[in-house]
């Protein structure tokens, strides 16, 4: 292929996906059930996984799973960090409300997963816990999206546990256009390092990455041997090249927008992980690291309000450059 | 893909874009080869028809001149394979074979390129169904290495750079396709589908002649050729006058009322459908796509066409209609830039 412009590549993706589709015997987007294969890989497990995943539950519940719960009780008061229904005034970018209908995206529909919650909290360190910072930026997130015209869809709102099988199903019945998963890094091998990084669904080589990913699916009931089934059936999928297309535009905003704010940052790039909820979701998908909770220094900037926004500005920037690049 | 093509070179390769059109099929290839070809196929009737002919088969203008003594079929319906007929299939079989002979390339090699080397791009109207594109797919297994189906009018904009708040109207003979271009593949909402089209004025055409001149003998064929010759709207840019034979002798035969009223039958859904389209594009957009409306195929060829549409366009801000000046091959080419341009990791999933 000869060099051509980005316009024609984006639309030769597109016909080609279209292709791809025939031959797959799909149905056109319009009409097409709010079915893929994924999920029907997923009907077809439940029945053999059923045991495995009431196994999985039980081996769960009965392990003290909500000990780290009990340490971020235990610790100095840890309230959610609720600040982030009343935005602080900021210096950061701001966005006037536009009206939905004058801004001819794409990408209208946003689901914004806010990682973890309830029981279970993520990293936990006595002072604060993933869950919460991931909720409050997914909250920041929500406004700045709402006031930029787009829809948005909370796979929660507040600290409760909702499998990941859930936040797929809600993403996926809302016919969302995106999903944007919020989470927060922790290397505890590497206390002195701390970077962002996002995930798009696809295979890995990466012994770190495979721990990682089945860290964060721990609560699916899924063991590694059921998902890669599952991944088989769709890595193929046209949608992964739109996931990646996502998640650079991500991280190349989240690493310019926190930079200035943390010299220290790395940026440790845009990666391939089979995170379950990437994989049963049924839209373009990324899930966001964004920043490390294993290193003081920026567990320190994750207490303030102001380094929260300019995540979810961040974030935000990064979703509108995706969303512009597919007008 | 198969194994053999894996290990193509690049300079191996043969890219075509294939305009599989109802009346005309054209086809542009990489190797700089272009031609176009009638979509008519015909089997000799019979023994006799065959030793005369000295052929199994014949394609194109020679199957329609020799069509006395030939099973003639046209394979193609509205820009669409016709479905359920295997004579019709395997005319569709032998007319791409012609086209891609015609570019060099033989399904026995042969000192020629093979058909395993051929990655090919088809237009197809812009409704087609996955169905359509699904049959045309399976027929053509074993015809090319590699395939890509999109709409026509998208294979147009793509060839011609013009991607972005652009509109594509292109009349063929079986079907009139609509396309706004946003910058992204078309989605069902950008695209519309009318059969009035070439075929449509011949079949109107040749009724209003028959009923002011019933003696004249007159076949679709002859008005086809006429219409190519002589369409117009609005203004006769000069008087057109025919000959046909009555009781065998030729006699002249001013039509030129009949060849505005029937061509003027596609200006009415034409207009129509061109301004639904204009009124569904984002309000800040409407105004550029209105002066970037592209003419193409055959139909582009009716005189006082493009002024006619531009007339239309007055009543919401006007605009500007170009009238491509190739626009037999417009489509073709925009496949064969389509198939040059596909990377080669793209081309490997669309095996035919």
């Amino acid at each position: 292929m000869g060099k051509i412009d980005r316009a024609k590549r984006r639309v030769l993706r597109q016909a080609v996906a279209d292709n791809l589709e025939t031959i797959r015997g799909l149905p056109p987007r319009g009409v097409r059930p709010n079915v893929r294969r994924s999920r029907l890989w997923m009907r077809r497990l439940s029945i053999v996984a059923l045991p495995v995943m009431l196994a999985g539950s039980t081996f769960l519940l009965s392990k003290p799973v909500t000990e780290p719960m009990f340490v971020v009780q235990r610790g100095a008061p840890h309230k959610p960090l609720a600040a982030a229904a009343q935005p602080q005034p900021q210096t950061l970018t701001t966005y006037e409300k536009v009206d939905p209908a004058a801004l001819p995206l794409n990408v209208h529909r946003v689901v914004i997963d806010a990682g973890h919650g309830g029981t279970d909290p993520g990293t936990a360190l006595p002072t604060l816990a993933e869950k919460a910072v991931t909720l409050d930026i997914a909250m920041r997130l929500k406004k700045l999206l709402e006031r930029g015209g787009f829809e948005v869809i909370t796979t929660r709102t507040d600290d409760h546990l909702i499998p990941l099988r859930e936040r797929a199903h809600i993403a996926n019945v809302s016919s969302s256009d995106i999903f944007i998963s919020i989470h927060v890094n922790s290397i505890v091998e590497h206390t002195s390092e701390h970077g962002v990084e996002t995930y798009y669904l696809g295979p890995t080589r990466d012994a770190k990455l495979t721990k990682l990913a089945a860290e964060e699916n721990r609560e699916s009931g899924y063991s590694l041997a059921d998902m890669r089934k599952l991944l088989d059936g769709i890595y193929m999928d046209a949608r992964r090249d739109e996931s990646q297309r996502l998640a650079s535009a991500i991280q190349s905003q989240l690493y310019g927008g926190l930079r200035n704010a943390d010299p220290g940052l790395q940026n440790w790039g845009v990666k391939r992980a089979p995170f379950l909820v990437l994989v049963a979701t049924e839209m373009p998908a990324i899930l966001a690291e964004v920043g490390c909770m294993s290193n003081d220094a920026e567990v320190e900037k994750m207490h303030q309000p102001e380094y929260r926004e300019r995540i979810a500005n961040a974030l935000f920037d990064g979703i509108r450059t995706y969303a512009t690049e597919k007008k | 893909m198969k194994e053999g093509s894996k290990k193509m070179a690049d300079s191996e390769i043969l890219h075509v874009g294939i305009d599989l059109g109802t009346s005309r099929s054209a086809i542009s290839a990489s190797n700089g080869e272009r031609f176009v070809v009638d979509s008519f196929v015909g089997w000799p009737v019979d023994m006799v028809a065959k030793k005369v002919l000295k052929r199994s088969v014949m394609i194109g203008h020679e199957a329609v001149s020799n069509r006395t003594m030939l099973d003639l079929h046209r394979p193609l319906e509205r820009g669409l394979l016709k479905e359920g007929s295997d004579k019709d299939v395997e005319a569709v079989k032998e007319l791409l074979r012609h086209l891609l002979r015609l570019v060099g390339v033989d399904g026995n090699g042969n000192g020629r390129i093979p058909t395993s080397n051929v990655r090919a791009v088809v237009g197809v109207p812009a409704a087609a169904l996955r169905t359509n594109k699904q049959y045309l797919r399976n027929t053509m297994k074993g015809i090319v290495d590699s395939l890509m189906i999109v709409s026509e009018p998208f294979a147009v904009a793509y060839g011609l750079d013009a991607l972005l708040h652009t509109m594509i109207i292109d009349i063929g003979a079986g079907t009139t396709d609509f396309c706004v271009m946003k910058g992204r593949y078309p989605t069902e909402e950008d695209q519309r589908t009318l059969t009035s089209a070439g075929d449509s004025i011949d079949t109107h055409l040749l009724k209003l002649i028959s009923e002011r001149y019933p003696q004249a003998n007159i076949t679709i064929f002859m008005v086809r050729e006429w219409k190519e010759k002589h369409s117009f709207v609005n203004k006769a840019p000069e008087k057109v006058v025919v000959t046909a034979p009555v009781n065998g002798v030729p006699t002249e035969f001013d039509i030129t009322n009949e060849m505005k009223a029937a061509c003027e039958t596609l200006l009415g859904p034409t207009v129509e459908t061109m301004l639904d389209l204009l009124s569904r594009v984002e309000p800040e957009f409407q105004e550029r796509v209105r002066n970037n409306i592209i003419l193409s195929g055959g139909g582009g060829l009716i005189r006082g066409l493009p002024e006619a549409l531009q007339d239309a366009l007055k009543q919401v801000g006007g605009g500007k209609v170009t009238y491509m000046a190739d626009p037999v091959f417009v489509g073709s080419d925009g496949g064969l830039a389509l198939a040059i341009d596909a990377p080669d990791t793209d081309w490997e999933k669309l095996s035919a």
